[in-house]
């Protein structure tokens, strides 16, 4: 089968750079190894500090209203984070003071929402927190089983009956100025946060939970979707196995479901991410990048992989595949000129591009732009 | 080997992140709060199961081995494969009266083939469908694959010579359904790949692939059927020829189930046992054309069955389906229909199974296609019972718009 | 200041107990069946020493039959007791001694023989039935002998002595530091502790306080200016993710370094490495990367498919031996124990030293402790311990429990059953909240740990594991940490503290993991990074 580019990975920037492509009519194939890190976004473009108005026309036109606010925004244990550029349900604050007092509403028996840790937070910051448990009988076939309690299972009852939940709260409500409430609203239809803070009397604030990430999900639904109505052909629960080389060029890639089928391209772009998802691998003696054998940046010596302190940085975030400035894929100390990488299988952030979301997007256009610019000469 | 340069373990699930992935794509657990969900009767129990198989849970057979877990892990755990492993070594319950029947879908098609315009009128009628429920607990609202008076193989069987003719020749495993219950859809397979100068002949033996068995704790049974069919395609296949399907679902489990849950070892023939469409797509991909009809016109929506999904193969019907020309095409948005083979004719299922289905139907409806397409039998039951659009499989609609 | 201690004075007891080890949760259960009032002093959690450190095997005693026929004898005998009376934390899996082709052949011999005289059932099997029994096992074995061994739960073991002393009266302090002893000219009286969470200083007295130190034995013994002198010889141990066995496998030679593969709960263990270590190192011992690869490689002699299966945890242990002569091992040195009585030993009255010693035979240093402080104090009470069962271990297997409370038990139930032991049935509730699982991988439910913090005295998140195996998965505590940080902090309503625990936790978590940080240990690693740093803001 043969396309213009094939992307290796489904993830962010793998999904950010096919629908680029795809918009500029580019045929694309993305091989996608299972789900990906959007099931744990946070809602906030980690690193993208400026008003990337091209990111924002980008996902609007994917469906994806985001909102930019440089300020700080409130982490699910408490804490407040600097953020700028969120999804439409993500809160940002211009400082930590949101208001002067809190009502935090929790469901009964859900434990993947920290109520007790956001009141300390916010109490921190000055403001009086009161928390308020609300049993809805619809959840009790959840509550009965035990692993039920879960955001995705929740968001799937409580979305239809948003507006029962919205009436539940104004009860709960004495003199507060602000409601958090847990981030299991709009699995699918991303309007229903929007409409519950619409009906609420005071400012609600939705606060993340344990993964998986409701709004992370339905942002990978919608960017998936987004690719498939591009025409883009997305392999899902295939990955890539082996490359087939001609003259320092790629050819072709062959992947577990298609047996000897290569996928064949013009450019390929890795964007298999790091070892969650085995972009990188890693055994006592080495960390490889399994698909085209990459020059890897590592130290040999495995104690340097580590910091025996947790909460410190640890090294082996940052090893990644070697690339050129304009992000093409080195092996051997060569450079391939149809290979790029983008995203974290370079490593856990980059010098120009940023981290976390801010990393994906950002190089994903970086090598778009480019290949679309060479087809045009 | 180095120590510990790689690490393995059954179907992986040792690579399992507790990412938790998989159970916001279970479609089970989306309408079943007994079903503890793929993570924790996959990987997380096998765990427990191997210290004491006392710890093996029941609820596991509320898994209807759809797969769609295993399309959605990020580390490559076959979730799928390890719940009905499990089921398979542990429980040793023997299957209800009711199960062994609807796992029987070559035995009863061959019961019913003779008698089939009295078994459709029967089985049609409000009050067989009341008896069955009673009795057999098959939910009474479900409606049941027809069946047909003349089976396939009788039908190639007449044409063997002219098939013989062809240079070329593809082995097809019709599958009960073709044989059974839709002979037509054989015959377009046969009117498809004569056009492309192939040949269709039929295995020296068949037998029903068996996953309805293998999901309905008769996997001995399955593995006698393994057997049979693995044999007969390594002779096909030493012959040269390529096995097609054009059942997802069988081509699933003759490539994957069999060595993976039944311990059948079809190493040597696993690649060329394919999907139809891919054997067609590849085909013209080397050159060879169909000619199509001018006036061919049709808005089709295309539904991946989950099998499909698991198999990665979705791309070479959608592609096939793209190249007619006057297709209006749509591909619907990656969703369980509810039906998994026979899981949805149990009483026990159909809320779940009707409620599985719904935003897939729901796209449908919206989309309001002339005609579904789609690679599975099962599927195509559920979609047309439930919303009332006809269902054609991707070779029918290539066969429909040839010249 | 001394005081008559049959007051009812709330600080005076007839024993102090220093040391939440096995000995000291043994010793302090003996003293409360015969009517003692105790004290039992942790100045961290239990069994956080050699106890919690080390295979959890359950010793048939083979293993010292050729070297140590007296501690062989004693394994023996208490291993009968202890499946008796400890039922629900001994999974009775036997165990098997296996020759390999590189292994001395006559060695079996000797090793039967011996064993056959220390009164150990040792049976040499046909090498093909070893090998149908344990699929994993070196296929190249020349040669088998089933033995009693089997696994044990030290946390499970230690937590339940502590829980029959406290229903019998006793108290127990965790969290708690000896800072110093109360004498009076050459008599103890008493000791000065420090609480380390909330900071609190506070005295208690008794008329025997019993040193169950471990490793530290040495140090508390030198604070009431008395000699001990002990041999402190580190063990290091892997994890793996999951049991490959189905019995103890061990090396049919004379014991050596990874010889040992035990099937503990939904793990395995394989051990050990012994070295010498000083005295003051015994704090904080960590895994060598030397250490990693032999254990690895010998432990794949024993079941070839460790080599390729994923390592949840390398951890290291402090054998506390009696030092005798020199022996860079400690190989050779008895894993017999003494009780040092203070009195007639360094003329220091009020105190005795239970050193040395075994998991499997703790049972028997507690009686014989308990049986010198009775004499001392008057008390003729004969020792129970034998033959009264922990609660928990009253009805036998966990299938029978699991059946009696629920009929038809769910898998959490089940496993419930398997940890907890009749205990469980305060989990059978008709509360819809309490069968919510906080750990997915070793299903531990919401009940399961409220309970460990209202009655087994759980304030940190490492003490909910070692009463539950909460994150003691393969994921090492990802998502339950949190779940139970919640949990805690509703029960001591100090986010601050449970905050700072939640970061111990992953910490100590951690140490375990980043010796063997590759592969899947390595992509788990760098998820949990990703949650606790980016999605939920630690």
């Amino acid at each position: 089968m043969r396309f213009d580019t094939v992307i290796i990975g489904g993830g962010l920037a793998g999904l950010t750079a096919g629908i680029a492509l795809q918009r500029e009519g580019k045929s694309t194939a993305i091989i996608s190894t299972g789900q990906n890190a959007l099931h744990f976004f946070s809602g906030s473009f980690e690193s993208v500090v400026e008003k990337n108005e091209r990111m924002i026309d980008f996902f609007a036109k994917a469906g994806i209203p985001l909102h930019y606010a440089p300020g700080v925004r409130l982490m699910p244990l408490g804490s407040f984070r600097p953020s700028a550029l969120c999804l439409e349900d993500t809160d940002i604050f211009p400082t930590a003071k949101v208001g002067s007092k809190v009502l935090i509403v929790n469901f009964m028996g859900y434990h993947d929402f920290f109520s007790t840790f956001l009141a300390e937070g916010l109490e921190k910051e000055g403001m009086q927190c009161r928390i308020r448990l609300l049993d809805l009988p619809e959840l009790e076939p959840l509550q009965r089983s035990p692993g039920g309690m879960r955001s995705v299972q929740m968001a799937r009852i409580l979305d239809p009956i948003w507006e029962k939940f919205v009436q539940e709260v104004r009860l709960l409500i004495k003199d507060e100025d602000i409601v958090v409430i847990p981030q299991v609203f709009g699995l699918k239809d991303p309007s229903t946060p929007g409409l519950i803070r619409e009906d609420l009397p005071v400012r609600a604030i939705f606060a993340g939970t344990l993964p998986p990430s409701v709004p992370g999900i339905r942002t990978q639904q919608l960017l998936g979707r987004n690719y498939e109505r591009l025409g883009g052909t997305y392999l899902k629960g295939d990955h890539a196995l082996r490359a087939l080389t001609k003259d320092n060029r790629i050819i072709g890639v062959s992947t577990k479901n298609l047996d000897r089928h290569y996928l064949k391209a013009d450019t390929f772009i890795l964007a298999s991410g790091s070892y969650f998802s085995k972009g990188l691998r890693s055994n006592p003696f080495e960390i490889t990048e399994p698909v085209f054998d990459l020059d890897v940046n590592y130290s040999p010596e495995r104690s340097d992989w580590y910091n025996p302190k947790f909460a410190a940085d640890q090294p082996y975030m940052h090893y990644g595949v070697k690339t050129d400035e304009n992000l093409h894929a080195i092996k051997g100390g060569t450079v391939i000129q149809n290979l790029y990488a983008i995203g974290s299988v370079m490593g856990v952030s980059h010098p120009r591009f940023g981290f976390g979301a801010g990393l994906a997007i950002r190089s994903a256009f970086h090598v778009t732009d480019q290949i679309v610019q060479e087809s045009k000469v | 080997m180095k120590i510990q340069e790689y690490t393995q373990s059954k179907y992986n699930f040792e690579e399992c992140m507790k990412c938790t992935v998989c159970t916001a794509y279970c479609p089970v657990l989306q309408v079943n709060p007994l079903f503890p969900g793929p993570k924790q009767c996959g990987p997380d129990e096998e765990r427990l199961r191997l210290k004491d198989p006392y710890f093996f849970n029941t609820a596991l057979k509320y898994c209807m081995n759809c797969k769609r877990c295993e399309v959605a892990c990020p580390s490559g755990v076959n979730v799928a494969a390890l719940i009905q492993s499990a089921r398979i070594h542990y429980d040793h319950t023997p299957p209800k009266v009711r199960d062994r029947i609807l796992a029987s879908t070559d035995f009863m098609g061959k019961m019913a083939r003779p008698v089939a315009p009295v078994v459709n009128a029967v089985t049609g009628l409000g009050i067989t469908k009341t008896v069955l429920d009673a009795t057999l607990k098959i939910d009474h609202r479900r409606s049941f694959p027809r069946y047909s008076g003349s089976s396939f193989t009788a039908w190639l069987k007449r044409h063997r010579k002219e098939q013989a003719a062809f240079e070329e020749q593809a082995a097809y495993f019709h599958g009960c359904y073709v044989n059974y219950n839709h002979p037509q859809l054989g015959k377009d397979l046969v009117k498809v790949l004569n056009a492309l100068g192939v040949g269709v002949q039929l295995l020296e033996k068949e037998k029903c692939c068996g996953i309805a068995m293998i999901v309905n704790g008769m996997s001995a049974r399955a593995a006698r059927n393994a057997s049979v069919n693995i044999a007969s395609i390594r002779k096909a296949v030493d012959k040269g020829l390529k096995v097609l399907s054009t059942s997802s679902t069988c081509v699933l489990t003759l490539r994957d189930e069999y060595p993976e849950l039944l311990g059948i070892d079809n190493d040597s023939v696993r690649e060329d046992i394919l999907l139809a469409t891919r054997f067609i797509f590849e085909r013209m991909e080397a050159g060879a054309t169909l000619h199509f009809r001018p006036d061919y016109h049709r808005r089709i929506a295309y539904h991946v069955p989950c099998h499909l999904e698991k198999l990665g193969w979705g791309v070479f019907s959608e592609r096939l389906l793209r190249r007619i020309p006057g297709v209006e095409f749509t591909l619907l948005d990656s969703n369980c229909c509810g039906i998994a083979g026979t899981y949805g004719f149990k009483k026990e299922n159909y809320e779940a199974a009707q409620n599985i289905g719904a935003p897939l139907f729901d796209q449908i409806r919206s989309v309001d296609p002339e005609v579904v397409a789609c690679d599975c039998e099962t599927c195509k039951w559920q979609i047309e019972m439930s919303t009332g659009y006809p269902v054609m499989n991707p070779i029918s609609i290539l066969a429909e718009a040839l010249e | 200041m001394i005081k008559n201690t049959h007051t009812m004075n709330p600080n005076e007891f007839d024993v102090i107990i220093i040391g939440g080890g096995i000995t000291g949760a043994g010793t302090q259960r003996d003293c409360a069946m015969r009517g003692l009032k105790t004290l039992l002093i942790e100045r961290s959690d239990i069994a956080t020493g050699a106890t919690g450190r080390n295979h959890g095997l359950l010793h048939s005693g083979a293993r010292y039959a050729v070297n140590d026929s007296e501690s062989a004898e004693e394994c023996i005998r208490e291993n009968r007791i202890l499946r008796k009376i400890a039922a629900h934390c001994i999974d009775e899996t036997g165990g098997l001694f296996i020759t390999l082709p590189e292994d001395d052949p006559e060695y079996q011999n000797t090793f039967v023989e011996s064993c056959l005289r220390a009164g150990i059932e040792a049976e040499v099997i046909d090498p093909e039935l070893a090998r149908r029994w344990e699929p994993t096992v070196n296929q190249n074995l020349t040669g088998a002998v089933k033995v009693p061994d089997a696994s044990i739960d030290p946390f499970r073991l230690c937590a339940a002595n502590m829980l029959d002393a406290k229903l019998r009266g006793g108290q127990v302090r965790l969290h708690t530091t000896v800072t110093g002893f109360i004498k009076e000219g050459d008599t103890v009286r008493g000791v000065h502790t420090r609480n380390a969470q909330t900071g609190q200083v506070n005295d208690f007295y008794a008329r025997i306080i019993v040193n169950a130190g471990g490793v530290w034995a040495q140090e508390i013994a030198a604070m009431a200016g008395a000699q001990i002198s002990l041999y402190p010889a580190k063990g290091s141990l892997l994890i793996f993710a999951h049991r490959v066995n189905k019995h103890v496998i061990n090396r049919c030679r004379k014991p050596s370094n990874a010889d040992i593969l035990v099937p503990g709960d939904t793990v395995c263990i394989v051990g050990t490495t012994s070295s010498r270590i000083p005295l003051d190192a015994c704090d904080e011992v960590a895994v060598t990367p030397e250490e990693v690869n032999l254990l690895i490689t010998e432990g794949s002699k024993l079941a070839p498919v460790l080599s390729s299966t994923r390592i949840l945890r390398a951890y290291a242990g402090v054998r506390p031996l009696i030092s005798t002569d020199k022996d860079d091992s400690g190989r050779n040195i008895t894993r017999g124990f003494v009780i040092l009585d203070h009195e007639s030993r360094d003329g220091i009255k009020g105190l005795v030293s239970i050193c040395g010693g075994k998991l499997t035979t703790y049972r028997l240093m507690a009686e014989k402790t308990t049986d010198l402080l009775c004499r001392k104090l008057g008390n003729e009470k004969k020792c129970m311990t034998a033959v009264s069962p922990l609660p928990g271990s009253e009805e036998g297997s966990y299938e029978k429990v699991a059946q009696k409370i629920w009929e038809t038990p769910s898998t959490a139930q089940k496993a419930a059953a398997f940890r907890m032991g009749t205990r469980a049935f305060r989990m059978r509730s008709s509360d819809r909240w309490n069968d919510a699982l906080v750990c997915k991988c070793e299903e531990v439910s919401v009940g399961e740990i409220n309970g460990a913090i209202e009655r087994m005295d759980a304030s940190t998140l490492t003490d909910l594991r070692r009463r539950t195996r909460l994150g003691m998965g393969p994921c090492q505590g990802e998502f339950c940490a949190c779940r139970a940080a919640g949990l805690l902090a509703a029960s001591h309503g100090c986010i601050d503290r449970e905050r700072e625990d939640l970061n111990q936790f992953l910490q100590e978590r951690w140490k375990g993991n980043f010796p063997i940080g590759w592969g899947d240990t390595l992509r788990e690693a760098e998820y949990t990074q990703w949650v606790y740093k980016f999605v939920l803001g630690l």
